[in-house]
């Protein structure tokens, strides 16, 4: 369970969190929506200790993310924006270390691998640097290396960035499967993938929460029932 | 907290090796040492039972040499994004900054192995002062301990690895000249205490005491304060990026 309490986050003047409250239970596929600027990788930020906010709390399994960061962030796994990695490693160097960092035991980290190498398929370049890598294999290398430690909860922001129809369709339907028995929040600007993967929706702007609902009931609120209408519609009314 | 220690150095030392910059520091450093050593240190003009050829340009090649290892333990996470990976991990951020001190300390200390051959050879040649030659050793450990903390320390604090590398070079020149005897000597103070307290700022005099021979806890202190304040100033930019 993930809990956000009263999150606020100044950058100066400019507030870029205001005031949010959530709780994210397992089994939550939550889609994180809003325009560009809206605040969702501060949030994201947020929620995995990278940014102090400047109030509030955010607790992972009872455990404070500013507090007590370590034991809260051994529940999460995340791929930041643009999955940046350690592009002089190769994929199973990289893959050993996030393991190694995460205290995963040996036989737990070849368990693990086997699972993510069938998953992602990232076994063809399993061996290769990643600086030699497609964008795409990248972006599956940044995800592999969150999934390492089976975390409870996984964040990514905008895991579909740039890939070709084909690894987004993978990649969904691997979020799907895997948010069955975890949490998973997910960062995007597309709507098919909210429909294709989501069963809550967070919708942010200008730091606020402005709805926290199903991709169904988000649906209703547009004439056509469709997800872009009613993200044009809500987002037009703030 | 080790453990953690342990995997940021051992990523950070075999990154050295993966980006090749590991042969260029070794190859250069083993090349100036010797040259410096051979030429401008005049090795078979002087008496060298204390190796005094080799470790009297041994500040200078660290001050050049040391910022190389570090301009890219913080410069490089911050420029390709990886520091948001690194600092979301359930690691202390102590533990963090420790390892990739370690990772640029012992690559230093790899640096220093080199040069024992030397040691040999000049025992072959005279009867040499092993025991000096030791402190020299110990000497350089410590500085460049100091230096490697500085330079991460700087490197923390920017994103452009050129940068924290001339950065560092002027922070540790600053630190190797730093005293106030030109003010004391124009003002006319011959106050001992003050000159002892413009002699303990300087890094030159506590290496050059400390070479002499002479394990002073003063020159061990010196040393070891630079390497604290300047991890602490490390984990304090770490923080302060948190917002």
């Amino acid at each position: 369970m993930i809990v956000a309490k009263n999150l606020h986050k100044n950058f100066g003047k400019i507030r870029a969190v205001d005031n949010l409250n959530f709780c994210i239970n397992k089994g939550e596929i939550v889609a994180l929506l809003g325009p560009n600027g809206a605040g969702k990788t501060t949030l994201m930020r947020l929620l995995t200790g990278y940014y102090q906010p400047s109030s509030g709390e955010v607790s992972v399994s009872g455990a404070d993310v500013f507090i007590d960061r370590e034991k809260a962030l051994k529940n999460i796994g995340y791929v930041p924006e643009n999955g940046f990695v350690y592009n002089e490693m190769s994929v199973y160097e990289f893959l050993h270390f996030m393991a190694r960092i995460r205290n995963i035991n040996e036989k737990s980290f070849v368990e693990n691998l086997v699972f993510i190498n069938k998953q992602l398929g990232l076994s063809e370049v399993i061996n290769q640097k990643i600086e030699y890598l497609s964008k795409g294999f990248k972006r599956r290398v940044g995800i592999a290396g969150a999934l390492i430690h089976s975390p409870r909860i996984l964040i990514l922001d905008e895991p579909t960035e740039g890939l070709d129809p084909n690894q987004k369709f993978e990649i969904r339907r691997f979020i799907k499967e895997y948010g069955q028995k975890n949490i998973v929040i997910v960062s995007t600007h597309i709507m098919e993938e909210v429909e294709a993967m989501a069963n809550r929706v967070i919708l942010i702007n200008h730091g606020k929460l402005i709805r926290d609902t199903t991709p169904e009931e988000l649906k209703k609120i547009s004439s056509g029932n469709t997800m872009e209408d009613a993200f044009r519609i809500i987002t037009a009314e703030e | 907290m080790l453990k953690s220690v342990y995997n940021i150095f051992l990523k950070d030392f075999t990154s050295y090796f993966r980006t090749n910059l590991a042969y260029f520091v070794l190859v250069i450093y083993a090349l100036v040492s010797m040259v410096s050593a051979f030429y401008t240190g005049y090795y078979f003009e002087i008496n060298n039972t204390n190796l005094f050829s080799f470790f009297y340009f041994q500040p200078e090649i660290f001050m050049m040499l040391a910022p190389l290892l570090t301009m890219k333990l913080w410069s490089d996470e911050q420029k390709s994004g990886t520091i948001e990976l690194l600092l979301t991990q359930p690691l202390s951020y102590g533990a963090i900054v420790y390892g990739k001190f370690a990772a640029a300390w012992i690559f230093c200390i790899l640096m220093l192995v080199l040069s024992l051959p030397l040691w040999i050879y000049t025992a072959c040649l005279v009867q040499v002062d092993n025991l000096n030659i030791l402190t020299d050793y110990f000497a350089c450990i410590l500085l460049s301990g100091a230096f490697c903390a500085v330079g991460c320390a700087v490197s923390s604090f920017n994103k452009n690895p050129i940068v924290a590398y001339i950065l560092t070079v002027v922070a540790l020149w600053g630190i190797k000249i730093i005293n106030f005897d030109f003010i004391l000597k124009s003002a006319d103070i011959s106050s001992e205490l003050l000159i002892r307290i413009s002699q303990s700022l300087n890094l030159d005099y506590h290496f050059e005491t400390f070479t002499g021979g002479q394990i002073a806890l003063n020159n061990i202190g010196y040393f070891t304060l630079i390497i604290i304040f300047s991890l602490w100033l490390n984990i304090v930019s770490i923080e302060y990026k948190k917002g």
